[in-house]
């Protein structure tokens, strides 16, 4: 038996002709691609290269997570992918919260959208069926208001929607794609992308139940699974807390990214940023569909604004890069970034870069309009709004840094950014570790969600920095507690000292989270340290009588990994590519004063590349890899 | 049952379906949680079909809802 979690059904929409058709993945390929990214990352594989990502071509595809719809813990998540306008390569982003539950309740693993509708419309999409709706009324409308239009329209008030802002309809190249009110798809532009198929929203609801293959196998299973999590040390914390627990010790490290990345430190940050200010501003939890951690939180934000909110990224991104430690001011950013439809990061990398800019000389007043300056709600507010709307240097500074930046003469060193993706979180000159070390390996350039080591330890930030390594520092029961093949531990753990090496951690850990993001399951570090392979492998054969070894079950995430890679070759990215900012090895951080060591960093990445099987020098997949991963016939050749 | 406490994860609802009738579906369960998510505010029901086997409670992780078992005392006034 196989039953209905997830029967690899695909609905293809052509926005220019208005068609839709229902595909089935077959055996073969419901083994390789079990949902989410891997199922993204199959398809787009297919994609030509050179194509416009602002163009009818580019081909957008929402793929829930495998196990998604089911009540395993945190399975809610959904991968959405196509080619970046912000870094030209493979752009992807992955969110939780109802939508996904409701794809699947409709009948589908994965909707992909071509082409490009002559006018603005959403789609309305049910068990019952897939319209084209007029979305003219909504275009120009923020997404809070649009959501509450769209659902008095289906007249269901649990109707989810994937919605953009005026930043998508700009085609902002950083403008992300809303989940609902407070959640995103907010990465490498893929708003953008639906504005240039005058998409608005991508609304859906269903009906139907999802029937697991073998039902009584999955909930023990899926019970496991959660005694596991909550016996982890950090699931508590993180039930209390949310990400907000990074705040203080990254401020402690001097690795915050402050001022775009010219300070590690800000003063105020321990009383006014950390996990201090949880019980201060909010009240309670807010989960994601079958999450019992609930780690984003209802926040007071000040002036009649409640919002779900207090994650640390935004506080890291629009409180430290821009100096502004008052965190109802960084909340109300973060609202409008929402109603607007920007990604935190790159919008606030973008506001940071160009206020440096500024006090620098290179821009001016008169460029500008006004006067921006560090630690100002209202001058950052000023900066997005141009940004959205495309008004003066908003114009040039909606291109994100990389572009912008050839624009204006002199600024090419303040660009923050890999790839093209502005730098969120940490500064790798406070903090090294596999979490930094993944800015550079990750397939969608500067960002700190698909690499990480599920064992980081926050009490030890070690100086001068080992580069290879990061120290353990746990129980070694927690080490021992990872589904790891004995080769795959032998190489991530040293077996003396049991530090974590960082190239080798890197690799185990990306291939794990791509697992994850296939799946739907969240990468919070309660789970990524208690949930490994072999569960998941058991899960889903529970789930969908696919019958996958741990072995098998990680190298689903290796091949998404892979063909993510290749994606990226095809459309040009170079290892030269895979460098940090300048700044990062010519300038000493305050307060540590550290810069980068480049040629270590290189060592590390070449390190990188051997553990995946890649060229040392090149970072191309070697052809024995690609036969190892059935992606023999996807070879790249230059 | 205490509302203000519901993060809003359907896990009673999940729960509910799955062991009710074997499936995992948000719709047609004896639970619902109704979800005002644009005001972070979630309303329980139970229908009169409900059969009582404390499941929805096992499975919430925040207290919304409790199985109590004293006696004298209807399990739905939890």
């Amino acid at each position: 038996m196989t039953g209905d979690v997830f029967r690899g059904r695909i609905l293809v929409v052509d926005l220019s002709s208005g068609r839709s058709t229902g595909l089935s993945l077959s055996d073969r390929e419901r083994r390789l691609y079990p949902g989410g990214l891997s199922l993204a990352a199959f398809w787009l594989g297919r994609q030509p290269a050179g194509v416009d990502p602002l163009g009818p071509d580019n081909t957008l595809v929402f793929a829930a997570g495998g196990l998604t719809g089911t009540n395993l813990l945190t399975a809610s998540r959904t991968e959405v992918s196509a080619k970046s306008p912000a870094t030209g390569l493979y752009g992807t982003a992955n969110s939780g919260y109802y939508w996904g539950l409701e794809l699947k309740a409709a009948g589908w693993d994965a909707l992909v959208i071509h082409g490009r509708a002559e006018r603005p419309v959403y789609l309305w999409l049910t068990d019952q069926g897939l319209e084209i709706k007029d979305a003219g009324h909504l275009w120009g409308m923020d997404t809070w208001r649009s959501l509450a239009c769209l659902r008095a329209e289906v007249g269901d008030g649990q109707t989810q929607a994937a919605i953009i802002g005026p930043a998508g309809e700009n085609m902002v190249r950083f403008a992300g794609i809303q989940n609902g009110p407070y959640d995103a798809w907010a990465r490498t532009g893929l708003g953008a992308v639906m504005g240039s198929k005058r998409l608005k929203a991508v609304a859906v609801r269903g009906h139907r139940a999802l029937q697991p293959a073998d039902v009584k196998r999955f909930v023990t299973l899926a019970r496991q699974a959660y005694e596991r999590v909550k016996a982890s040390p950090f699931y508590v914390p993180f039930a209390r807390y949310g990400t907000m627990l990074a705040a203080g010790p990254y401020g402690e490290f001097g690795a915050l990214p402050g001022k775009n990345f010219q300070t590690g430190h800000l003063p105020g940050w321990e009383d006014n940023c950390t996990r201090k200010m949880v019980p201060k501003l909010s009240s309670r939890g807010i989960a994601c569909s079958a999450c019992p951690i609930a780690c984003a939180h209802w926040t007071n934000a000040g002036e009649g604004l409640s919002l779900k909110d207090l994650e640390v990224t935004p506080v890291f991104c629009l409180g430290a890069g821009l100096a502004i430690t008052d965190l109802r001011a960084v909340a109300r950013l973060t609202a409008f970034c929402q109603q607007n439809g920007l990604d935190i990061v790159s919008a606030a990398s973008t506001v940071a870069f160009a206020t440096e800019l500024f006090e620098r000389g290179i821009l001016t007043v008169r460029d500008l309009g006004f006067e921006p300056g560090w630690g100002s709600e209202e001058k950052a507010m000023a900066l997005l709004h141009l940004i959205v709307h495309r008004r003066g240097i908003g114009d040039v500074l909606a291109e994100g840094t990389r572009l912008a930046a050839r624009q204006i003469p002199g600024a090419r060193g303040y660009a923050m950014e890999v790839k093209g993706l502005e730098l969120p979180i940490a500064d790798p000159r406070g903090r090294w570790s596999t979490w930094t070390f993944g800015y550079l390996t990750n397939t969608r350039g500067g960002d700190h969600l698909r690499t990480r080591n599920p064992v980081e330890n926050l009490r030890y930030n070690e100086n001068p920095v080992p580069y290879r390594t990061e120290r353990y520092g746990f129980d070694p029961a927690m080490a021992a507690g990872l589904e790891m093949s004995e080769q795959d531990r032998a190489a991530a753990f040293d077996p003396l000292t049991g530090d974590v090496n960082i190239p080798r951690m890197a690799k185990w850990s990306e291939d794990l989270i791509a697992v994850y993001n296939s799946l739907g399951l969240c990468i919070r570090p309660p789970l990524l340290h208690t949930l490994g392979p072999a569960l998941l492998a058991g899960l889903w054969f529970a789930a969908s009588g696919i019958t996958l070894s741990a072995d098998e079950m990680l190298a689903c995430g290796e091949r998404a990994w892979n063909l993510q890679k290749l994606f990226n070759l095809r459309e040009g990215e170079t290892a030269g590519e895979s460098v940090f900012p300048e700044r990062f090895y010519r300038e000493p951080l305050p307060p540590g004063g550290r810069v980068l060591d480049r040629q270590a960093v290189e060592s590390c990445l070449a390190e990188y590349y051997r553990a995946r099987g890649w060229d040392p020098a090149t970072g191309v997949p070697t052809p024995a890899k690609l036969d190892q991963l059935g992606l023999g016939r996807q070879a790249h050749t230059t | 049952m205490d509302p203000t406490l519901c993060v809003g994860c359907s896990l009673c609802v999940l729960a509910c379906s799955v062991y009710q009738r074997g499936v995992f579906g948000l719709a047609g369960g004896h639970v619902s949680v109704e979800r005002d998510d644009s005001a972070g505010l979630f309303t329980i029901a139970f229908r009169s079909t409900c059969r009582r086997c404390h499941q929805c409670a096992q499975a919430c992780p925040s207290g919304a809802l409790r199985s109590l078992n004293l006696e004298g005392v209807r399990e739905n006034d939890g």
